[in-house]
């Protein structure tokens, strides 16, 4: 559709902090035309603000990002008019508009006022014939199509702007395999256009499947460059994690005391039996792939689901189970890993999300002590570093990881003798990450015993003194520090997952 | 994340501020505004409005409306809302007035009225709380029922001729002004306090902003569901006391529609029937404006059959408001 000359990125240094937080440091690569390069890293490693740079949303604190030699416009507007355009993961259409409509969102040629003109027909066509859509009818309303459908749809209106690079993120997370085949078809396709493709993607086989090179960012650093062919799966992984997780939160030994928690036999909603013991000072992770009862066995001790049967004391005296309100007065907290579901109040200020429910410290007869509950909530989120307006902020104005934050802050000043964090660092940057783990090592250090899952197994790894491996829910084995091997742990959790699936329901 | 500032920057706010801002988040400035244009409006527009004794008899029409306001604000805040409030000044007016006539004992006649209204209350509030009902679909029913049993047990009569005591709140006048216009004041200088200053109020916010996420931090959220249409119901008795006392009589009909001069105050008022989200300031101001329109149309010779189309237009207009609001909210908030 154009000619294969003009479509160079080239960025050099760019670096970009928020506040303290440098998410991207120092970063520089080039995109030629006709080549597709894929971009990886974990989650927090940078790569979104990057594509966020690429688009023009932001940008960047220091560094040039330079389209055919010239300067990036600092608007999304005017860097869609330069040649590049972004797919989200998230579909931007319009569902209820036609399919017509939706190829030239934000590019209608209008004639007299009218809009459906021979011109824009055809334009949408010569686009949708690229990506294999033109079979379709232009009035289609797009709620018909498929989610594929839709995201090829998206890829057409960038070719209908003229696009001379397209940024990919995450295209695939929500197609079904069928369908991840049709649209590495058309990626493909759009090199030999000669378009300039950047493929920022959590799965690895697509990208030795279609790129030319790869790029990866560890803490928004580049940290290799190389031809696709010179990788494997084995050493890119390693390139990604390197060392990492042990620098960002380094587990430190601590003296373990008495046994505070003791939990035998716990049935409960998505927990079949399970018996855990913690001690004072101690972190003890639990692991296992989704769905293996990590949130229900967290849920069920602290009272927040009704477990069926089992026994739960704390300090040896018994503690009802099943009723939240027990549970608290024992000194068992549960930090939701949904902080916008369940977690968090966020129509509710912040020093309000600290202090709901627990009331004792900050009132009287009743009455609140605004002072009081002011003066707390500038001293926690000054020691937490959550980056706020102000503590009279609704919580829900603030980003994710300083959500995450005051999430973690609210159980670790609540002075537990058993805190529970479920996913803390649930979509929050490396930044947030480091500090989150901190403040958790922190309350183990004042003799509260923790317990953290996560999502990321090797996250908990780096931070647990003891680790539970569940499987079907049930836990299916109990590792020390020193005895945690990730193979094994994978073995562990898949295989007795799969042997627990079938039997007793 | 584009405009933080470091927590250095981080400034206490004067204590005025706290005081009347607190957990809610909403902002008065519009209604604050649309009570002065129409007030300044009426005062060009008619001679009669801006006198002394016409703004004081405004609070006093509007005590009935707005004591029922206070218990319906902590309702709606809850995230439900209650309509049965009018048929709940009827039931309870009436039994009391039945009781204090064959007993002729104003103060028994009292303490039955709240006791009645706070057992609607109670109704409404256990079949939301523990029943899980839809608090809509509850209030209605109650709303039903309460009229149906107020018609039943007064066989469609009034009751006439009350004792003095019990007249005494909606009749009498201190220094000029009306004992029910100072209590309304009185009420939600109270309810304003225990809505922004104490623990309670603060659960009230916590249930209404995220149900689960306020079980989770502990709070016994049925019991403070249950709580607030309890409260709604005692409003709803005082306000009968003082309709009882202005009229010296127990119609069956009384205070007929009146729940939707309740809910018009309250959400025009800046409460969200989303919930999570209200002031007290906002409800008493929201009164004030529904009781200025009323006055001011009346003054101005509008038919009354106007003055319900407008308070109907009124709501219109806050819930539009308010779903914008919440939906700005939203985007902002991803």
């Amino acid at each position: 559709m154009r000619s294969t000359e003009s479509g160079s990125i080239r960025l050099e240094g760019v670096s970009k902090t928020f506040g303290t937080n440098t998410v991207l440091e120092g970063v520089g690569f080039a995109l030629s035309p006709g080549t597709i390069t894929g971009l990886v890293g974990e989650n927090g490693a940078g790569k979104s603000t990057l594509i966020r740079i690429l688009s023009g949303a932001i940008e960047p604190s220091s560094g040039t990002v330079e389209l055919d030699g010239v300067t990036l416009p600092n608007s999304t507007r005017g860097v869609i008019e330069a040649g590049i355009s972004v797919i989200y993961q998230e579909l931007t259409d319009v569902p209820d508009l036609p399919l017509l409509e939706n190829v030239l969102l934000g590019n209608l040629q209008s004639s007299y006022g009218f809009k459906r003109t021979r011109e824009n027909r055809k334009r949408a066509l010569e686009g949708l014939r690229v990506v294999g859509l033109d079979h379709l009818g232009l009035d289609t309303p797009l709620r018909e199509l498929t989610i594929a459908q839709r995201q090829l749809a998206e890829i057409a209106r960038c070719l209908v702007r003229d696009a001379k690079v397209l940024v990919l993120d995450e295209p695939t997370s929500s197609l079904p395999e069928a369908d991840v085949e049709t649209l590495l078809g058309v990626v493909e396709r759009l090199r030999e256009q000669g378009m300039t493709i950047l493929y920022v993607t959590h799965h690895l086989d697509e990208l030795f499947r279609i790129a030319d090179r790869l790029i990866v960012l560890r803490d928004g650093r580049k940290v290799a460059e190389a031809p696709t062919e010179e990788w494997d799966e084995h050493s890119l992984v390693r390139a990604m994690l390197a060392g990492e997780l042990d620098q960002a939160y380094p587990w430190r030994s601590r003296e373990l005391g008495e046994v505070v928690l003791e939990a035998s036999d716990i049935v409960a909603p998505g927990v079949r039996s399970a018996s855990v013991t913690a001690r004072t000072s101690e972190v003890v992770g639990l692991v296992g792939l989704a769905g293996a009862g990590r949130t229900e066995l967290m849920r069920a001790l602290c009272g927040v689901s009704s477990a069926h049967s089992g026994k739960i004391s704390v300090d040896g005296s018994e503690v009802r189970i099943g009723s939240i309100r027990h549970a608290m007065r024992a000194g068992l907290l549960y930090a939701s890993e949904d902080r916008k579901g369940d977690g968090l109040i966020l129509e509710g200020s912040v020093e309000s999300n600290l202090i709901y429910g627990a009331y004792d410290e900050v009132s009287r007869f009743g009455v609140i002590n605004f002072r009081r509950v002011s003066a707390f909530a500038r001293d926690t989120v000054s020691r937490y570093r959550v980056r706020l307006h102000s503590i009279k902020q609704a919580i829900g104005e603030l980003s994710g990881g300083n959500q995450q934050k005051i999430v973690v802050a609210r159980v670790s000043e609540r002075k537990p003798r058993v805190a529970f964090f479920d996913d803390p660092t649930r979509g929050v940057d490396v930044g947030a990450k480091a500090s989150i783990y901190e403040e958790i090592f922190q309350l183990a250090d004042r003799g509260a015993a923790v317990f953290v899952s996560s999502s990321d197994t090797d996250e908990v790894l780096a931070v647990a003194d003891r680790v539970y491996v569940l499987a079907g829910g049930r836990i299916v084995a109990e590792l020390q520090r020193g005895e945690f091997e990730r193979e094994k742990i994978l073995h562990l959790s898949s295989a007795a997952g799969a042997n627990a699936g079938g039997s007793n329901r | 994340m584009s405009e933080t500032t470091t927590v250095s920057a981080v400034r206490p706010e004067p204590g005025v501020r706290r005081w009347v801002h607190s957990a809610t988040n909403s902002n008065l400035a519009p209604i604050i505004l649309a009570l002065v244009l129409v007030s300044v409006a009426l005062s060009i527009l008619t001679p009669n409005f801006l006198t002394a004794s016409n703004l004081t008899n405004i609070v006093t029409q509007s005590a009935v409306v707005g004591i029922a306001a206070i218990g319906a604000t902590f309702v709606i805040i809850t995230s439900g809302i209650d309509l049965s409030v009018g048929s709940n000044i009827a039931l309870s007016g009436l039994v009391g007035a039945i009781v204090a006539q064959t007993t002729g004992s104003g103060l028994l006649g009292i303490a039955v009225v709240v006791l009645v209204a706070m057992v609607v209350g109670a109704v409404n509030g256990a079949s939301v709380a523990w029943l899980g009902l839809a608090p809509f679909i509850v209030t209605l029913a109650v709303m039903g029922m309460a009229r149906g049993l107020t018609l039943q047990i007064s066989q469609g009569q009034s009751v006439y001729g009350l004792p003095e005591s019990l007249n005494w709140l909606g009749s009498s006048a201190i220094f000029d002004i009306k004992t029910s216009a100072l209590v309304t004041v009185l009420l939600f200088v109270v309810a304003h306090f225990v809505l922004s200053q104490t623990t309670f109020g603060h659960r009230i916010y916590a249930v209404g902003g995220n149900a689960e996420a306020a079980r989770l931090a502990g709070i016994n959220v049925k019991r403070v569901v249950f709580a607030a249409y309890v409260i709604a119901g005692i409003t709803a008795g005082i306000a009968a006391i003082i309709l009882l006392g202005r009229l010296d009589s127990a119609t069956p009909n009384a205070a007929t529609g009146t729940e939707l001069q309740v809910i018009a105050a309250v959400v025009i008022g800046g409460t969200s029937l989303f919930g999570g989200k209200g002031s007290m300031v906002g409800t008493f101001i929201g009164v004030l404006l529904i009781g200025v329109i009323n006055n001011g149309l009346t003054l101005l010779n509008v038919s009354s059959f106007w003055v319900q189309f407008v308070q109907g237009a009124l709501i219109f207009l806050a819930v539009l408001l308010d779903s914008f609001n919440s939906r700005r909210k939203q985007r902002a908030g991803r």
